[in-house]
């Protein structure tokens, strides 16, 4: 029995290994064969060629490409991520900078995800050809095909520049940066503990707009998912025997339906946090966020290898996480699987 | 009611009732820009005019130009200078009362030892030193501390002392660095270059609070600034990729001053209320350049045909404003040396005439290479189908920076729509040496600073004609060999044809007052004041 849970725990294991290390390597290679210059961003176009080879030699990119790559698993091995072109600062540093600004707009859009697309899609799977299942259905197609950047500008314009409801750009109005301190990254909760108000409320002003417009992108996602996976459910023998026993609606679709369908919802949900703390580039662009897609993207842009391999690798990490915390969530829902 | 639903109204009715600033606060500037470019206030390896525009409120240089007539030379870490009789040094006189950020006093020695650094790292900027004949080699012999405060430049070769004197007020690498503390975190020799990536360490009117690459960044008042002391307490500048953001933000007056607009935006600012719009000029050129390296483009009858199928005047007026003036010349407007326009226009038959002569009467297939952005993509589209006219088949290569310039450094294009030729200071030189100078051709000489041998340009007496200049003391004497160069350039049909001259456009609030942006993009805060 221990032995069989050991060599289960070691085949993951491996596997989570070679997938990650896959991935670094298809990173490196795509990396290095995109025609862009990590140089000539950091020297400028102007500088002369003994300053180009001067920086060129600097970054190692004279020798093979199997030599770099090398050189970066054997750095990154002893913890060393190399240092960011676009910060100049430690990519670790950078990562851990970024990611409590993803953090804080995924963790609140999917809680506006999943509190609203869950009921929605039950909603609609149970009034299933009525209005009500219609107007769901137009909902969350209509979230889910709209542009996120589009709908970033259009909500600026309204909640912002007419109804002055929501900050525009940033974590918290220009005016209060530097003005709390920073105990957890987060906004929401340092300007709590800093006990300034004005700057927590400042801060919710300014999240509430991007989180809730990616939470309705959720929206779609996971309402259109929960009323399918809710539909194939209530058809189910057991569904009709239960209404036969004469249970309350009520208790035939969150007793009985719903809670076979959380195991599912579990993974939808741990995939669409993941694409969101994947970074929505989009939204951050538009809102000035500076998080994890932002620092992706220029990293991306500029050929800067060492900030995106650390960001790729971190990615497929939290992947992994999330699927390991599925999986556990699953046994603890679905006895079958124990 | 539940209770979850009454905390939720509660929270949202707190959201919208707040009384929020709608306004900055009257001691803080906020500014919103692009911080793409922005990866090192290291002075010697800082590239791009944002970059300046920082280190020229955290640090001072030994002199500063006026913003409003470049050509005044003004005092600042310098209270006097003196150009030797044989116009081969000039000797600084230092202010005594100057600090830098960390209290340590500024001297002779950290003003010596700045130089010599930019030239040891051998970064971004050394490249305009190296172009006036400074060397890692010979730097330590020719700038020197003659006192605690007294410093002496002499000059490699015979130079003109006002481009010395230029150079030292406008390149980004002239900053005075505090020599003590960066020394303090030096690592592995780097004198310093790590630590000053994300650091200052200048005595200027504001000094660095918080850095958060690509985010923010914080400066405070220097109380302790040796001139007037700043009337604002703080600086705030955010990056700000959106344009439309921006527009909206400093329409609410929630921003005080917007650098980066895209046209449209600033279009729509222009008679909004509470915004002005400033468009400043800068030196630096709008150009469409061939490859001389390409044999069809080598022909000096297709080259004139190229150059009768730009259509100046519609780029000018329909793409360019906000960006760029009307300019054809290869040294920049409202010089002395600076010729007259040769009124270029777009002539369709002529240049058909031309190819023809040239043995293309069918004309032939061509790349143009541009930024994917405005106005460079424009251009090349307006370009793209001009071309056509004549025959010439041309595909657009777009890309970012490095894709273009890059090509461009490798001598690896046929037409570029580029911008370029320095222009910072108020001389000629500071166009036509990145413009058209060119010593060696050859591929192994890898000039790749000057624009002249990227499109393989090379004409002997315009190479002579310039040395001869930045080597004339003499003004008169000197434009008239400058008007030399433009004559022979303008005859030659060189490989580079200036569309427009850039001018800088910047949305400013209109409870802000002093805010002058800068034509060397030296933009210093330390006057601006909010009301």
């Amino acid at each position: 029995m221990i032995r069989s849970r050991v060599s289960r725990v070691t085949k993951k294991t491996g596997v989570i290994l070679i997938t990650l290390f896959g991935l670094l390597t298809m990173t490196f290679v795509i990396g290095r064969l995109m025609p862009i210059d990590p140089v000539l961003a950091v020297i400028g176009p102007d500088a002369d060629s003994s300053t180009y080879q001067q920086v060129f030699d600097e970054m190692g990119l004279g020798k093979p490409i199997w030599v770099q790559y090398y050189y970066y698993l054997q750095d990154m091995l002893s913890g060393d991520f190399g240092r960011a072109i676009l910060t100049g600062s430690p990519v670790i540093d950078d990562i851990l900078r970024v990611l409590p600004a993803t953090i804080e707009l995924a963790s609140i859009a999917i809680m506006v995800g999943v509190g609203l697309g869950v009921p929605l899609g039950v909603y609609a799977a149970t009034h299933r050809g009525r209005l009500g299942d219609h107007l769901t259905r137009l909902i969350t197609l209509f979230g889910y095909s709209t542009p996120v950047f589009w709908v970033g500008m259009v909500g600026l314009i309204i909640f912002y520049a007419w109804l002055n409801w929501a900050g525009a750009a940033g974590r918290i109005g220009f005016a209060y940066d530097g003005m709390f301190t920073s105990y957890t990254g987060f906004y929401l909760v340092d300007t709590l503990l800093s006990g300034n108000i004005e700057a927590f409320v400042s801060a919710l002003r300014h999240i509430a707009l991007p989180a809730l417009i990616l939470g309705l992108n959720s929206v779609s996602f996971i309402g259109r998912m929960t009323r399918s996976f809710m539909l194939e459910q209530l058809s189910q023998e057991y569904i009709k025997t239960a209404r036969v026993k004469g249970l309350s609606e009520r208790s035939v679709i969150w007793k009985h339906a719903f809670k076979n369908i959380r195991v599912q919802l579990l993974t939808i949900v741990a995939l669409a946090y993941g694409g969101l703390l994947e970074g929505a580039v989009l939204i951050e662009t538009v809102f000035a966020w500076p998080g994890f897609g932002q620092y992706l993207t220029d990293s991306l842009l500029m050929g800067d290898m060492n900030a995106v391999m650390a960001s790729v690798l971190f990615i497929g990490l939290v992947f992994v996480f999330l699927n390991l915390l599925s999986d556990a969530l699953y046994k603890m829902f679905d006895p079958r699987t124990q | 009611m539940n209770i979850c639903t009454k905390c939720l109204i509660g929270v949202m009715l707190l959201i919208m009732t707040t009384v929020v600033h709608s306004n900055t606060p009257s001691d803080q500037l906020i500014i919103a820009l692009k911080m793409n470019n922005i990866l090192s206030l290291d002075p010697a390896a800082s590239t791009g005019n944002d970059i300046a525009f920082i280190n020229a409120n955290l640090y001072d240089t030994l002199i500063e130009l006026d913003p409003e007539d470049p050509t005044i030379i003004l005092p600042a870490l310098a209270r006097d200078w003196e150009v030797a009789d044989d116009n081969m040094s000039i000797s600084f006189s230092l202010r005594e009362d100057v600090s830098f950020h960390s209290g340590n006093q500024l001297t002779a020695e950290d003003v010596v030892w700045t130089f010599e650094r930019v030239l040891d790292l051998n970064l971004a900027l050394a490249t305009t030193w190296k172009a006036l004949g400074f060397t890692k080699e010979n730097i330590s012999n020719l700038i020197s501390e003659t006192g605690t405060h007294e410093v002496e430049i002499k000059f490699p070769r015979e130079l003109d002392p006002k481009l010395v004197i230029y150079t030292l007020a406008t390149s980004p690498s002239a900053f005075i660095i505090d020599k003590q503390l960066v020394l303090e975190h030096e690592q592995d020799g780097d004198l310093g270059h790590q630590w000053l990536t994300t650091n200052s360490a200048g005595s200027g009117a504001f000094s660095l609070e918080q850095w958060i690459p690509q985010d923010r960044i914080i400066m405070v008042k220097n109380a302790q600034y040796w001139g007037e002391t700043p009337s604002l307490e703080r600086i705030a500048m955010r990056n700000l990729k959106e344009s439309q953001t921006m527009r909206l933000m400093i329409e609410r007056g929630d921003i005080d001053v917007a650098i980066g607009m895209s046209v449209p935006d600033i279009r729509s600012l222009e008679g909004a209320e509470g915004v002005d719009i400033q468009t400043t000029q800068r030196g630096t050129l709008y150009y469409v350049a061939v490859s001389m390296q390409n044999d069809i483009l080598a022909n000096k009858d297709v080259r004139r045909a190229i150059r009768g199928t730009i259509n100046y005047e519609g780029i000018n007026d329909s793409i360019m404003p906000y960006y760029g003036v009307f300019h054809q010349r290869p040294v920049k407007l409202g010089l002395p040396a600076t010729l007259p326009e040769p009124m270029y226009s777009l002539s369709t038959d002529e240049a058909r005439k031309l190819l023809a002569n040239a043995g293309y009467e069918n004309g032939f297939t061509t790349t143009i290479r541009a930024l994917n952005e405005s106005p460079f993509i424009n251009v090349a589209i307006n370009l793209q189908s001009s071309l056509e006219r004549i025959g010439i088949n041309a595909e657009i290569i777009s890309g970012t920076g490095n894709q273009v310039y890059g090509a461009m450094r490798d001598r690896r294009f046929d037409i570029i729509v580029g911008r370029g030729g320095g222009g910072f200071a108020p001389h000629p030189d500071s166009n036509l040496t990145p413009l058209l100078f060119n010593p060696d051709n050859s591929d192994s000489a890898k000039l790749t600073n000057f624009q002249g041998w990227r499109t393989g340009y090379h004409n002997e007496r315009i190479n002579e004609l310039i040395m001869q200049a930045v080597s004339e003391a003499d003004s008169e004497l000197q434009n008239s060999l400058y008007a030399e160069v433009q004559s022979i350039y303008d005859e030659d049909v060189g490989a580079l044809f200036p569309f427009s001259q850039m001018v800088n456009t910047v949305a400013v609030r209109q409870e802000v007052e002093g805010y002058l942006d800068d034509p060397a993009a030296m933009t210093r805060l330390r006057s601006v004041t909010k009301h």
